[in-house]
């Protein structure tokens, strides 16, 4: 486990010194201050006295703190949720296929490191980056909100972090199309078809009567259960950010999944790498 | 260096391959690729190799294009697995991590992370190489191939050079107890092809065992004691260049200043292009002695005799034939 942790430092090294990361450090602390410089909030006894976002009021003078963060907590999870996964999968389509790069490759597997170590290190890696993100995003948020208002909630960090099982579960299927094809192209491919497919898995119930019975129906039932519920975590973690009731055996349920989904993804990719020459 | 390892595996010992005296053991070992749609196609890359390297020895792989050269050195380290066959390093399956640890590795065309520097990337290896003094090891192997001055620079851009450099140090990162060396002077200047030859031999003295696939045939014959010829992935000649480059059937014997250029030749010497030096073509030692007694008879005076030696080069092309 420890040479995965050396391949994932030497990842996130990498990382630290691609554009794409940069540009996403500054676009999230730019975000932050926009809301900070943007965004007034007058609380007086877990109330709202007065609000302005830019030169508009809000009309949400007199309801109470926290009611009045929910939509903006919700609307936060869902960018980092959404936003989050669709940078990672381009940003982060060229980690694998750079490590896997001919005279790279040879390289690495002349050291003492395993090809499961590998992979378990480029997805720690990589998966590193997305809580890192999420976390100064979901963070930054909460500490601006919670000196404007006086509320401090844990709950969107909790929702950020959450976003990232979802990115996990993306990841490991790039992983796999990165493994059989060395190719950014490719990987990224595969994110955006797991992201798309995670979406309609979601909405598997209201398709699927879009479907006559017969072939097409069942073709559409049975890859759409192959894909995890996306949508549903999004749902879920925005539900989490802005202190919406959930129900923990469905939070649990939806997270096993996830985890089964990612398990398999990176168990395909090490198969796939172990059958390799190089 | 490292003391020999212990034999772990039962199934290594019952083999003839498990000679400690041998840093790599390779036992009939066969590499097939399979290509084309349904990996139906079959591309036999090597035949049955069988070869040895002792501790210490310098061993060249030399052939021409294609011949597998470097899939061989990849299925030494397990970056290709073998069809058939076994490949025993330290007497042990090189893919064990240990085994790994105590082997520095320069591939043909090896990528550099382009966003690290020098010494950031051999500092990565160090770690994966569980070395205790990383920073002194680092600025140790660095010096060593004149990259100092470039240890904070990143590689993205180094040239070829440079890069085949960096590439050495890490290779030499932890003195291994062997080194493999896939094409290492691509790329190098002249001074730079020099440099690295004294590397190796200063490596060589260490102890160290060295595997060297060169096309270059003259960097071959400097560094190396014993070479393998493969030619369409099997192995065609092996064994120590001494012995490969000392012709059997041709002789050369060199006379005194002076001596009846005639008499020499009617005893069946022929002249070559060196002043006083001759030629003579026969496997059996007895004629050879009897047409010396002829020419010594008439006045000659030999001052030298001995097996002509040949160029590895001369050697390969015999091997290749027409």
């Amino acid at each position: 486990m420890i040479v995965s942790l050396i391949v994932a430092t030497d990842l996130l090294r990498e990382a630290a010194r691609r554009r794409w990361f940069l540009v996403l450090g500054v676009a999230i602390t730019l975000c932050l201050v926009v809301v900070l410089g943007a965004l007034r909030l007058d609380a007086v006894d877990g109330t709202i006295a007065a609000s302005r976002l830019a030169a508009s009021s809000n009309h949400v003078d007199g309801r109470t703190v926290d009611v009045v963060l929910r939509p903006i907590f919700r609307v936060c999870a869902y960018l980092i949720f959404y936003g989050g996964i669709l940078f990672g999968i381009f940003s982060c389509a060229e980690f694998a296929p750079t490590l896997l790069s001919p005279g790279r490759i040879e390289h690495l597997l002349s050291l003492p490191v395993k090809r499961w170590q590998l992979i378990v290190g480029t997805f720690i890696g990589v998966w590193t980056i997305a809580s890192c993100a999420s976390l100064y995003a979901a963070g930054g948020l909460t500490v601006i909100l919670g000196i404007k208002t006086g509320v401090w909630t844990l709950r969107p960090i909790v929702a950020g972090l959450l976003s990232t099982v979802a990115w996990g579960a993306i990841y490991a299927m790039m992983l796999v199309a990165a493994t059989l094809a060395r190719s950014a192209a490719v990987s990224a491919g595969v994110g955006g078809i797991v992201f798309v497919g995670g979406i309609v898995a979601s909405n598997r119930a209201n398709l699927l009567p879009l479907f006559a019975p017969g072939l097409g129906r069942s073709i559409f039932s049975l890859v759409s259960l192959m894909f995890p519920k996306l949508t549903a975590l999004g749902s879920l973690c925005a539900r989490v950010a802005s202190s919406e009731p959930i129900s923990s055996a469905g939070l649990l349920s939806l997270l096993a999944g996830f985890a089964v989904f990612t398990a398999a993804g990176i168990a395909a990719a090490v198969w796939c790498l172990e059958q390799q020459d190089f | 260096m490292s003391p020999p390892p212990q034999l772990k595996d039962s199934s290594v010992t019952d083999a003839a391959s498990a000679r400690l005296a041998d840093v790599v053991n390779v036992v009939g070992l066969c590499k097939t690729y399979r290509t084309g749609f349904g990996r139906r196609h079959k591309k036999q890359v090597l035949s049955n190799l069988c070869f040895q390297v002792q501790r210490g020895q310098s061993f060249g792989i030399i052939g021409p294009n294609g011949a597998g050269k470097t899939t061989l050195v990849k299925l030494l380290l397990t970056v290709v697995r073998p069809t058939s066959g076994k490949v025993r390093i330290f007497g042990e399956d090189p893919e064990r991590s240990h085994v790994r640890a105590r082997i520095g590795y320069l591939p043909e065309r090896l990528a550099l992370p382009p966003a690290s520097t020098p010494s950031e990337f051999l500092t990565s290896i160090c770690r994966l190489k569980r070395f205790a003094s990383v920073q002194g090891e680092v600025e140790t192997q660095l010096a060593r191939v004149g990259m100092t001055a470039d240890a904070d620079k990143r590689m993205r851009v180094f040239s070829k050079g440079m890069k085949q450099r960096v590439g050495l140090a890490a290779a030499l990162v932890g003195a291994p107890d062997l080194l493999v060396l896939d094409e290492p002077t691509d790329g190098l200047d002249p001074i730079g092809r020099a440099e690295f030859r004294n590397i190796v031999l200063e490596e060589k003295q260490r102890g160290a065992t060295i595997i060297l696939n060169s096309h270059l045939l003259s960097e071959a014959e400097r560094i190396c004691d014993a070479v393998v010829i493969l030619v369409r992935g099997a192995i065609l000649r092996q064994g120590l260049i001494r012995d490969l480059c000392t012709s059997k059937t041709r002789w050369r014997a060199r006379f005194a200043p002076l001596h009846p250029d005639i008499a020499i030749s009617e005893a069946g010497f022929a002249e070559t292009e060196e002043l006083g030096v001759y030629s003579y073509d026969t496997d059996d030692p007895e004629i050879l002695n009897k047409s010396l007694d002829r020419a010594r008879s008439k006045g000659a005076v030999l001052v030298e005799l001995g097996p002509e030696l040949r160029s590895l080069e001369e050697v390969l092309t015999e091997a290749i034939g027409p």
